[in-house]
């Protein structure tokens, strides 16, 4: 059975959040909108699926790699423009021939997650934050051995760590390794994405923070959209670029925070230092024997 | 940046940016005008496009020298939502009275 995925290009409404990437592959409760598209129509016994890509095809690409994650055959074909769902069947089933997924997957606009069609993911970013909250039940796709439901509404993934009195309240969803300190509340409706750090004492209610995201100390993230430095507030569709990173920034703009705050990172850094040092002391035995083997003999 | 007291009421005005740059210049002309003891300070903030952290540190010295006095009421006037998107990331929107006209 075949199957034809078009990736939104531009939307202007909630354009903020293809900066980095195309909306295909904006990270969404771990994964991403196509991955889950390409989960569901495995699930419905597609075996090819054709990809129309017109923005940033390569990211895209990267993300489906050749499907067999899935057990497909994906094609990603670079476009000029998004097609329509009419211009697509023109191009890649001109003659309506048999062997395709029955309507609507097999000619699928990715303007919405597979079965949410009452829930449009870029219509407003208020959409986008409903929408994700409404997915988070069915993220939780059998292969994804790693997210926990470790109290009703509340999901945890592998290698996070929440400080004993932080405060999380239902529904969250805190992916993996993310850090959250002493003091600080996640909920009611916080999604945290993988990697993020919340500082002490900081509030994320009602928002989205992006993967590799700092959260300040003592910082309230309320009804937002985060994603590195970039802060949308979904309910007044304002937008912020915060410039003082001890607020709210990308952790990979400031490196140094990573070992301060993981255990891992720690450890890591530690490691360095050893084999730094093992590295000097190596180069001075190998000056020293030089200097031995160059002794004159008489 | 214009200052004007009338009627008791302070009003800082014309603030395109309040940045480390002139934070330093904000809270010395605003000490000086607070020793005419006026009872409403406003800080009109609708022409500030750019706020960071020591521009919060200058409101917060204002609310402070403020607060301290007891007898005047501070208010932060018409700030662009991108200002009141700071002010809520830092909580500081709890300290002012924010009024928009």
């Amino acid at each position: 059975m075949k199957s034809v995925l078009i990736c939104p290009a531009t939307r202007r409404s909630v354009s903020h959040l293809a900066e980095a990437m195309p909306f295909a592959t904006v990270p969404l409760l771990g994964e991403c909108l196509i991955t889950f598209w390409l989960g569901h129509l495995a699930s419905l016994g597609a075996r090819d699926v054709i990809v129309l890509v017109a923005d940033r095809a390569e990211l895209v690409r990267r993300a489906v790699g050749d499907g067999r994650r899935w057990g497909l055959r994906v094609e990603v074909v670079t476009v000029g423009s998004e097609p329509t769902v009419g211009e697509a069947a023109a191009r890649c089933r001109p003659f309506g021939e048999p062997g395709w997924l029955p309507a609507p997957d097999d000619l699928v606009v990715m303007n919405h997650l597979p079965g949410c069609a009452a829930l449009p993911l870029f219509e407003s970013y208020a959409g986008w934050c409903a929408a994700l909250q409404a997915w988070i039940p069915q993220a939780l796709t059998p292969g994804r051995v790693r997210m926990r439901e470790l109290h009703p509404g509340i999901w945890v993934g592998s290698g996070a760590r929440v400080a004993p009195r932080a405060q999380l309240h239902a529904p969250c969803w805190i992916g993996d390794h993310v850090a959250i300190e002493t003091d600080a509340v996640i909920g009611p409706g916080a999604i945290l994405e993988d990697r993020v750090v919340v500082g002490e004492g900081a509030r994320v209610v009602q928002s989205v923070i992006g993967p590799d995201t700092f959260v300040g100390r003592l910082t309230a993230v309320v009804e937002s959209i985060a994603a590195g430095s970039l802060l949308i507030n979904w309910r007044s569709e304002s937008v912020l670029r915060v410039p003082d990173s001890f607020l709210l920034c990308s952790l990979g703009d400031m490196p140094s925070l990573v070992p301060q705050t993981h255990l891992a990172g720690a450890a890591g850094a530690f490691g360095r230092t050893v084999l730094r040092w093992l590295k000097r002391l190596r180069a001075l035995f190998s000056r020293s024997n030089c200097a031995a083997g160059t002794k004159p003999s008489g | 940046m214009t200052i004007k007291n009338e009627a008791q009421v302070l009003t800082i005005s014309d603030i395109p940016e309040l940045t480390a740059v002139n934070a330093g210049a904000f809270r010395e002309q605003v000490t000086s005008a607070l020793r005419e003891s006026p009872t409403v300070i406003e800080v009109e903030l609708s022409r500030t496009r750019f706020l960071d952290s020591s521009g919060l540190g200058a409101l917060f010295a204002l609310y402070r020298s403020v607060g301290e006095s007891g007898e005047a009421t501070l208010r932060l006037v018409n700030p662009r939502p991108e200002v009141r998107q700071l002010l809520e990331l830092t909580q500081m929107q709890q300290l002012f009275e924010i009024v928009q006209r």
